[in-house]
């Protein structure tokens, strides 16, 4: 992928676009929808997000109209900047099914991401890589259905060490990886548990370690660095660590200009 | 919409905990609500309105965000205007708030027929042009009392929604609906509610729902 500026919206946060209404698409690289699985999902009960100092946590719970849907409304989400489709599934049929469905429109994208590693789902998501056997099928299969397409896995820091999960993508041929989704995290607020994922500044050691123990193994894939980045200086360490871009999820909730603004620093100075 | 710097007019103690805020030029419709930056990570939903013909929202102080946008002699960033206009039906309508939705009352009764009944929790250091109760008992016993309205809106805790909805019967009941909220623009789908007619999302189904979609 060839991004100017290396600036992409996060699956999730950014939803389907509507960012665009408040952030100048001159500086963003790509934009990432949210995840479509095979079958629609209502999401999770409320309460599905909080913040906290240093910290947002989220259970969305993958809320979204299926991939049927998503195809017949497919016009809807031509965005007027590069896109990234973003898939998902419960189990490792879901996950085939999904890229065979989509196949006849991967052109429209400028890369798939699939989810390995949504906190928030009962089945699927980040259980999917727990099996490494079937793990592996899905990444061999996916990579087969579309060949020609820039597959991205999205990888948690659980599960399995990044870096050994990352070298198994890499093994399968596909072209990147996002390093980190959110982390399992549970606040008690009034005396009851909430669980979700983590986000934010907190997560920012975190991504940064999980980037540079995976570039230090892996030279060529492309790595989409996510966790905790607010300012130019954090999109600065990232990319010096060995990211290809970086990606802004929960920073939008802050202050959309906030990627204006690194979007701006990367385009210009950075160039 | 806009992503832009508000600046403050004025701020008046309206009880213990709750504020009113006024703000120079923000255009916005009834029943439309603002984020607002704050010094944590994520912004606030407030249902906009009116007080002293100055585009106003009520604030209550319950943590450092809340207070921060109370106190600030700074310019407050905050996108705007979001969701869905309320038209409400014809006739004389009672508009039932606690004093976080007072600003939204005042525009109400200026544009529509309704009487106002606000409860508080604490009582009033600043004289409202509204009928008001300050206590559960005395707001209960109000409520309870109510003569017959062609509709109702009420806007408050959930608790206090729900002992006013098990006092009133009317088909046309419309409710101001509070859930935390990430983007506001429906981007982030925190603010689900699960509806008779699916999920929607109050920050852009509503925030005003009526009663019998819930």
């Amino acid at each position: 992928m060839n991004l100017n500026p290396p600036l992409i919206i996060a699956s999730g946060p950014g939803g389907n676009g509507e960012y665009l209404k408040l952030i100048n698409p001159e500086y963003i690289g790509a934009y990432t929808l949210k995840t479509v699985t095979l079958n629609p999902k209502k999401g999770n009960l409320p309460p599905r997000m909080r913040d906290k100092e240093h910290f947002v946590i989220n259970s969305i719970g993958l809320e979204n109209p299926g991939i049927n849907h998503f195809i017949e409304n497919i016009e809807k989400y031509k965005l007027n900047v590069k896109t990234i489709l973003s898939l998902g599934g419960d189990t490792k049929e879901e996950y085939i099914k999904i890229a065979e469905i989509i196949d006849p429109y991967a052109q429209y994208f400028e890369a798939i991401e699939f989810n390995f590693s949504c906190p928030n789902v009962k089945k699927g998501g980040l259980s999917i890589i727990s099996d490494k056997d079937e793990w592996e099928e899905i990444l061999k299969k996916v990579r087969k259905i579309l060949p020609n397409t820039f597959l991205i896995a999205k990888l948690s820091i659980e599960g399995n060490f990044v870096e050994t999960s990352s070298q198994i993508v890499a093994k399968h041929n596909w072209e990147g990886i996002t390093l980190i989704n959110c982390v399992r995290g549970l606040i008690i607020e009034n005396g009851k548990v909430i669980t979700g994922g983590i986000s934010g500044p907190i997560l920012k050691p975190i991504s940064l370690r999980a980037i540079y123990e995976t570039r230090k193994k892996l030279k060529d894939i492309y790595i989409i660095a996510s966790g905790g980045i607010y300012t130019e200086k954090d999109a600065d360490e990232f990319l010096e660590i060995g990211a290809n871009a970086i990606s802004i999820g929960s920073a939008l909730f802050k202050d959309p200009n906030v990627v204006e603004k690194i979007g701006k620093y990367l385009k210009g100075v950075k160039k | 919409m806009e992503n832009t710097y508000l600046t403050k007019k004025d701020v008046i103690k309206l009880n213990k905990d709750t504020y009113i805020v006024t703000f120079e030029n923000i255009k916005f419709e009834l029943g439309q609500f603002i984020m607002i930056e704050t010094k944590n990570l994520v912004r606030k939903p407030f249902i906009l309105g009116t007080w002293n013909n100055h585009p106003a929202i009520s604030v209550q102080i319950k943590g450092k965000g809340t207070e921060y946008i109370v106190k600030t002699q700074n310019n407050i960033k905050a996108h705007f205007p979001l969701g869905k206009k309320f038209i409400p039906p014809s006739g004389k309508g009672m508009v039932i708030i606690s004093p976080t939705c007072i600003t939204l009352a005042n525009l109400i009764t200026k544009e529509y027929n309704c009487d106002v009944l606000v409860g508080s929790k604490t009582p009033l250091e600043y004289k409202i042009p509204f009928e008001f109760a300050t206590g559960d008992v005395e707001f209960a016993n109000k409520v309870e009392k109510l003569k017959k309205y062609d509709w109702y809106l009420i806007s408050g805790s959930k608790a206090m929604e729900n002992f006013v909805l098990s006092k009133i019967e009317s088909n046309n009941i419309y409710v101001s609906l509070e859930e935390y909220m990430g983007c506001g623009i429906g981007a982030c789908k925190s603010c689900a509610v699960f509806t008779k007619n699916g999920v929607k999302h109050i920050c852009t189904d509503g925030p005003i729902f009526r009663r019998d979609e819930l």
